[in-house]
């Protein structure tokens, strides 16, 4: 490993320290006084200073640094973290973060931004409370520091931009959980058969369990049967321990962990002096010196040549022999192996130790890997591949298997769904939840709230809500816009929100959650709500409607999606450039999403996004379209119907309704919208799908056949061919041929055209 | 004693006794029902529950057939598994007089 990769690693645990930073000092933000929160974050700034230096980032050292000794008052309850200083906290893990990245990509940081952040934190460290609502408050020379809070504070930065800090790890230690005094346990463990067929080994167990403590065991032989008519590989012991351990009752379950299901076990404390009474049965104390039982890598390394030998001597075994005893050794690697790192860290000093334990309870939970998303990749391609190919094995083997063999179609369902299993197990991989995202925006509302002198509150719910990596990487920027517009148009000025009677403090709500198979996200305001007579006027200004047109509410609303459409009077620096909301849409449609707006005048908006999950796979129903094999994606379906004659109505010109439980519903040729078929087909001969469009509103999709539903491989026609209007991708079928996956909302949107044509003349002629 | 018409047989068990080993270890034990039997464990670094199973099996069926069934010798680790596993295995040893 070289060094660079090593400062990749490095850059990639910044991220992860940023985010810890940002999230605890937001935590403090809403009111929280855990020492351990304060500890978290004071944490995340000493490691990047630590890294930092390492490599010789001196910006980030000593912006760290600073920021560091500042938290280090709000750790020692010298400083208390309220509003005022928090912002000055956040701003200043923005620099960090800028810093970080500069370090990093080479990017220039606003320096003047950062001189004044260490200003400001300085002053905090010095006791100087920031002067609220003024711009520059460190600017002015800081007034001779009260002499009441903080006892005479030493110059924060000496020359070389270091001071002696004093670094104390009593907070650590005090979050530790208490020494606990030596208790007496009583053990009950009962191996099952599974234990052994899983190449466990009660042995190896029971020895990690006399070292937590002073052990005496008794054997419970009553199970155990004759030799004749007992089945060697069986479990027949079990145990009865009494141990005195001052570890506790968690370490004694760990030992078992890897066995759990696989035995009975009762842990309780001993009741009183254990040392038997007249009914205990005799308990076998357990020699404290078990060093000899250690060697098990040498033993087994000596091992090997002397089973050689004895697999000459005895009859051959069968590979399932062998193969158990693979798994044995490998978990008796994997014991030993925790069993060692448990001697040695209790060989070292305390401090460290009680700081590794730390660490290692929190990593503990859950062993991550760093993998390259480009392997992921390979692999989900790969997949997909395999996925094609089975499904064209499937199809050959169905087309030339007359007799119908029926051990050949088990294993093909078997494979059918293996290869389901991995899908989504490699779909897995790729899920990461929003929350990193939604972090970002916390620093974007800052930042506008900042601009436009607003004061907002960004509340996120769902940020564990997971979703694929390709469709969070391509959210932020979506998301970036609608929160700047939720800022900068949304919400009002503080005075207008006081003079309408709300908080003058705006909310602007992050939502993540699964709906359906899909992940919606919605961002809420309590601003204003759209001002429907300007957008109105302004789509009639543009010539985006014409001006008698009748447009519901919903309508108006979704005009601003519209390129070009901005109704801001003068352009700021924030939004307003007329890139707004139709970028972002089109960006949530690339994603395969649909966006949609709602809006209560005084209330504020609510912008609701729905994504797929994956872009890798879709469950769609295959279709025949004029001879065409389509693919609708499953989730647009509300249902399917067989249309009969007295159902379909005419409308115009060439337009049909369908009346389905008493409402009418446009019914659209799938056929004729896409140029398959010169004359629309008869709907009666053919089966309607109904499908929900972006505006809520429900069209019915008539098509010829439904070939069944399956799960297909997505391949882009962008990256492949070219775009197609009304085709959102395209997939492998089973028998080799590509197949086209219709883009529900773009069909509808163009049925929408024909149909808007129509009404309009309708209007005028009315 | 039963074990007076019969000729005394030695196990000399296999320096490791693991889960594998189990059943091999039933089946030459089995072999030697009926026969008085010294079990020779000096060589055996590890030694598994299974195993210990067996011959903790095999100890109780030749007690019931009244036959002799011994540890001649032990290794180290031998006893010391049996001690931590809570197996008495003292009654069994060859008794020197």
């Amino acid at each position: 490993m070289d060094m660079n990769e090593i400062k990749e690693i490095f850059f990639q645990e910044c991220e992860e320290q940023l985010a810890e930073l940002e999230s605890g000092l937001l935590r403090l933000n809403d009111g929280d006084r855990d020492p351990e929160t304060v500890n978290a974050v004071f944490r995340a700034v000493h490691s990047i200073k630590g890294g930092a230096g390492a490599f010789g980032l001196d910006d980030l050292v000593s912006f760290a640094h600073v920021f560091e000794t500042t938290l280090d008052c709000v750790r020692s309850n010298r400083l208390e973290p309220n509003q005022d200083v928090l912002k000055v906290m956040l701003k200043s893990a923005d620099v960090l973060a800028d810093l970080t990245n500069a370090a990093r990509d080479g990017g220039s940081v606003d320096e003047a931004r950062s001189r004044q952040l260490i200003k400001e934190l300085e002053a905090l460290a010095n006791g100087e409370l920031p002067q609220p609502a003024v711009s520059e408050p460190a600017a002015k020379p800081a007034p001779p520091a009260a002499p009441v809070a903080a006892p005479a504070p030493a110059p924060v930065v000496n020359e070389e931009g270091f001071q002696p800090v004093v670094f104390s790890f009593d907070d650590f230690e005090a979050s530790e959980p208490p020494a606990i005094e030596p208790s007496t346990f009583e053990i009950l463990f009962r191996p099952k058969s599974e234990l052994y067929a899983k190449g466990n080994d009660a042995t190896l167990l029971l020895r990690d369990l006399s070292r937590l403590g002073e052990m005496s065991i008794h054997c419970d032989m009553d199970e155990l049967p004759a030799l004749g008519s007992m089945n060697p590989e069986a479990a027949y012991f079990a145990w009865k321990i009494s141990l005195k351990t001052d570890k506790g009752e968690e370490a004694i379950r760990s030992v078992f962990e890897f066995a759990e299901w696989d035995c009975e076990l009762d842990v309780a404390l001993a009741g009183g002096d254990h040392t038997g009474t007249g009914e205990e049965p005799p308990m076998q104390p357990v020699p404290f010196d078990l060093s000899l039982l250690d060697d098990d890598v040498p033993a087994s390394s000596g091992a090997a040549e002397d089973e050689e030998q004895v697999v000459a001597q005895r009859e051959a075994r069968d590979d399932a022999v062998s193969a158990a005893a693979t798994a044995s050794n490998v978990l008796q690697m994997a014991q030993t192996a925790r069993a060692s790192a448990e001697s040695n860290r209790s060989a070292a000093p305390t401090s460290s130790a009680a700081q590794a334990a730390a660490q290692q309870a929190a990593s503990a939970a859950t062993p991550t890997i760093r993998v390259d998303l480009d392997r992921v990749d390979r692999l989900i391609n790969l997949v997909g591949e395999l996925v094609i190919n089975q499904a064209m094995l499937s199809q050959s083997v169905i087309e030339n298997d007359t007799n119908g063999t029926s051990s050949i179609n088990m294993g093909l369902e078997e494979l059918q769904q293996l290869t389901r299993e991995i899908q989504d197990s490699v779909m897995a991989i790729r899920a990461q939840p929003v929350k990193p995202v939604f972090q970002r925006m916390s620093r974007i509302v800052r930042e506008i709230a900042d601009m436009t002198g607003k004061s907002v509150r960004l509340v996120t719910e769902g940020e564990n809500t997971e979703v694929d990596k390709t469709v969070i990487d391509k959210l932020a920027e979506p998301l970036t816009h609608m929160i700047r517009n939720a800022v900068d148009h949304g919400l009002e000025t503080p005075e207008k929100r006081v003079a309408a009677g709300k908080n003058p403090e705006g909310t602007v709500r992050l939502t993540a959650k699964h709906r359906s198979g899909r992940i919606v996200i919605e961002l809420a305001d309590d601003g204003a709500g759209i001002n429907r007579e300007k957008v109105r006027q302004k789509a009639i200004d543009n010539d985006l409607i014409a001006a008698d047109a009748n447009l519901s509410d919903e309508e108006i609303d979704n005009l601003i999606f519209h390129a070009g459409f901005s109704t801001a009077d003068k352009i700021s620096d924030i939004s307003g450039r007329g890139v707004g909301m139709d970028v972002v849409k089109r960006s949530i449609q690339a994603l395969g999403g649909r966006i949609n707006i709602s809006s209560k005048p005084g209330q504020g908006s609510v912008f609701t996004m729905s994504l797929p999950l994956t872009l890798a796979v879709l469950d769609g129903m295959v279709v025949t379209v004029a001879n065409q094999t389509l693919v609708v994606p499953l989730t647009a379906i509300v249902e399917t119907l067989q249309p009969e004659a007295s159902a379909i109505h005419s409308f115009g010109a060439s337009q049909r309704l369908i009346s389905i439980r008493n409402s009418f519903c446009p019914l659209v040729d799938v056929g004729r919208i896409l140029n398959f078929r010169a004359i629309q087909a008869n709907p009666v001969d053919g089966v309607a799908l109904l499908v929900e469009s972006e505006g809520g509103g429900q069209r019915a999709l008539m098509v010829d056949a439904i070939q069944g539903q399956r799960q297909v491989v997505i391949k882009s026609l962008e990256a492949n061919y070219t775009h197609v209007p009304g085709i959102a991708a395209a997939t492998i079928l089973g028998d080799g041929r590509v197949a086209l996956i219709l883009d529900v909302d773009a069909i509808v949107a163009a049925s929408r055209g024909q149909t808007l044509k129509p009404e309009m003349s309708l209007a005028a002629a009315g | 004693m039963a074990s007076k018409n019969t000729a005394k047989k030695s196990l000399k068990l296999a320096p490791v006794l693991d889960l594998n080993e189990a059943t091999a270890l039933h089946e030459r034990l089995l072999s030697l029902k009926g026969s008085p039997v010294a079990i020779d464990a000096s060589a055996v670094e590890r030694i598994g529950t299974l195993c210990a199973q067996v011959l903790m099996a095999g100890a109780r069926s030749w007690e019931e057939d009244r036959v002799s069934f011994t540890f001649a010798k032990v290794s180290d680790a031998f006893v010391k598994t049996t001690q931590l596993i809570g197996v008495d295995i003292a009654p069994l040893m060859a008794k020197e007089i």
